[in-house]
């Protein structure tokens, strides 16, 4: 034989049988078999070993929240892991506050399965599903919101009002692998066949990327849900509801839910929505229509930066200078009030400073943190 | 010229998948190696400063904040902060940096869709550390790549 092609070759066969080596090995030694996860020492499910515990239990039909595709890079996944199971990872602790160290909360993406496990979940958890959808519309709200209605097929979401689902968005383009984003729900409650989502194009962002550059009408979606803890508190405390962007979507799915069913009819609602000018601004038109026919609903749109072509008679500034004028001399606070955010961590931040400033406890200020 | 185990390793978790999805090198073909010190010697045409550059995309981040979402002006920019869930380890290995992205756009640009990396440059706390501690820009194509003469073009005028 050749003696130029002798050393490829034997270099190739080598390479070869290591790697079936490697493959055999791992197969005999990372086999687990067949293991028991118990979920809140109630229901045990019987899984095949050796994978993160967060596929293995999406596999079997429980959704735990994940943005990241179980990369532990979004610290959403945490479960309480009752079973030793080593130490926290590096990849863990960040996400960690010391009280949850002490307690074993997990990130599930980081925990393989590699022996019986005893675990806590929420039970909420139970009822997330996984649902099929069409794109039914998409259109544009501003230059960079899109409205997407989704037309579910053969489920129905039960869900309350502020909550959000997890849109799976596919490989595409340079992205290998599928994510989930978390997204608020706009839509009402009953309609139960529909997820409606309000989102706004973030460069470089993936999953906003692919809504806005590859998603069409007729087009199949999946989405996980429904997740989370924001929801309209059935108190007779007036609503100082707050927003911009797509952050408009939970109180869309809020203002027309309690308008619809006369839910907490003795809540006063005050709606604040700020965007830079009038091209940032969108549903104007339906929100103003709302409040003439719903005298206890109070909508104020806010220009940061109005153009003069704007022709901007509304409120200016931003939305956090607003919200303190009309807390300082509009608002009625005679049956307490409860303040709701939706935003950047930025963005509630301040909103909660002016809150804090005009007297409303820290403890009635729900939100929903973009982070 | 014979890598560092370090960047080894931390060339090969900028592929897609690894740390994020698209990874840091969008459709560059050239190695991390040379993307670093081709960027190196544009720095050094342009006039520019890693960590002074570094120091005005933060404080463009601050400004930014202010706009509590909304684009706000900053002189002659137009500057956006976003935020996601989560946060991002370096490459590297030396630091976890909360995920977002800031983008910063001619004030005039403002109603034109720009392109990133080409008239509009996007940013997160990473690719502040990265090129801060590391001089990697990110591979042409990604949308974080910090292209030194966009840099040049809207930051230049803000450094020390």
């Amino acid at each position: 034989m050749n003696p130029i092609l002798t050393g490829p070759l034997a270099v190739a066969g080598i390479s070869t049988i290591l790697a079936l080596l490697i493959s055999i090995l791992d197969k005999l030694l990372n086999n687990y078999g067949q293991l028991d996860v118990t979920i809140n020492g109630k229901k045990t499910l019987n899984v095949r070993g050796g994978s993160p515990l967060l596929g293995t239990l999406a596999a079997e039909g429980i959704f735990v929240p994940s943005a990241c595709g179980g990369r532990g890079s979004c610290g959403a996944c945490k479960c309480k892991v009752l079973t030793d199971v080593g130490p926290h990872l590096p990849t863990e602790t960040p996400y960690m506050s010391p009280d949850e160290i002490s307690r074993n909360v997990r990130l599930a993406c980081q925990v393989k399965v590699r022996k019986n496990l005893e675990i806590e979940l929420p039970e909420e958890l139970f009822s997330v599903k996984k649902f099929s959808s069409r794109v039914e519309s998409i259109r544009d709200l501003t230059y960079d919101i899109k409205e997407v209605l989704l037309a579910l097929e053969g489920q129905e979401i039960e869900f309350q009002a502020g909550q959000y689902v997890q849109l799976v968005v596919p490989p595409y383009g340079e992205v290998a692998e599928s994510v989930q984003r978390a997204y608020s729900m706009s839509s009402r409650p009953s309609d139960k066949k529909h997820v409606e989502l309000l989102i706004r194009l973030v460069p470089g962002g993936i999953a906003t990327t692919w809504v806005h550059k590859y998603l069409s009408q007729g087009q199949q979606v999946e989405v996980v849900g429904a997740f989370g803890e924001f929801h309209i508190h059935d108190t007779p405390a007036a609503m100082i509801c707050v927003a911009g962007g797509s952050g408009m979507a939970p109180f869309k799915s809020m203002l027309y839910h309690m308008n619809e069913t006369g839910a907490f009819p003795e809540k006063e609602i005050w709606y604040f929505f700020g965007a830079r000018s009038l091209r940032d601004m969108f549903y104007l038109d339906e929100m103003r229509e709302l409040s003439a026919r719903w005298p206890r609903f109070h909508f104020v749109a806010a220009l940061s930066e109005p153009k003069p072509e704007d022709n901007w008679t509304g409120e200016t500034g931003l939305i956090t200078d607003v919200l303190d004028r009309y807390l300082q001399s509009k608002v009625d606070a005679g049956k307490g009030l409860e303040g709701y955010l939706c935003g950047s961590p930025g963005m509630i931040n301040a909103c909660i400073n002016v809150m804090k400033k005009n007297g409303m406890g820290e403890d009635k200020i729900y939100f929903d943190k973009f982070a | 010229m014979k890598l560092k185990p370090a960047d080894k390793n931390a060339f090969e978790k900028m592929a897609p998948g690894a740390i994020t999805g698209p990874g840091f090198l969008g459709n560059d073909i050239r190695p991390p190696e040379e993307i670093i010190a081709e960027d190196e010697q544009e720095f050094a045409r342009f006039g520019l400063d890693f960590g002074a550059v570094a120091d005005a995309l933060e404080a463009l981040r601050a400004s930014g904040e202010r706009g509590l979402g909304e684009p706000i002006t900053v002189g002659a920019l137009l500057v956006q902060t976003g935020d996601a869930r989560g946060m991002l380890p370096c490459p590297w290995g030396d630091g976890l940096h909360h995920k977002n992205a800031v983008s910063v756009r001619l004030k005039e640009l403002a109603e034109v869709a720009c392109v990133e990396g080409e008239d509009m440059l996007v940013f997160s706390d990473l690719s502040i550390h990265l090129l801060r501690e590391h001089h990697f820009c990110q591979g042409r194509g990604s949308p974080f790549r910090l292209e030194p003469e966009l840099l040049a073009k809207l930051v230049g005028g803000r450094l020390n």
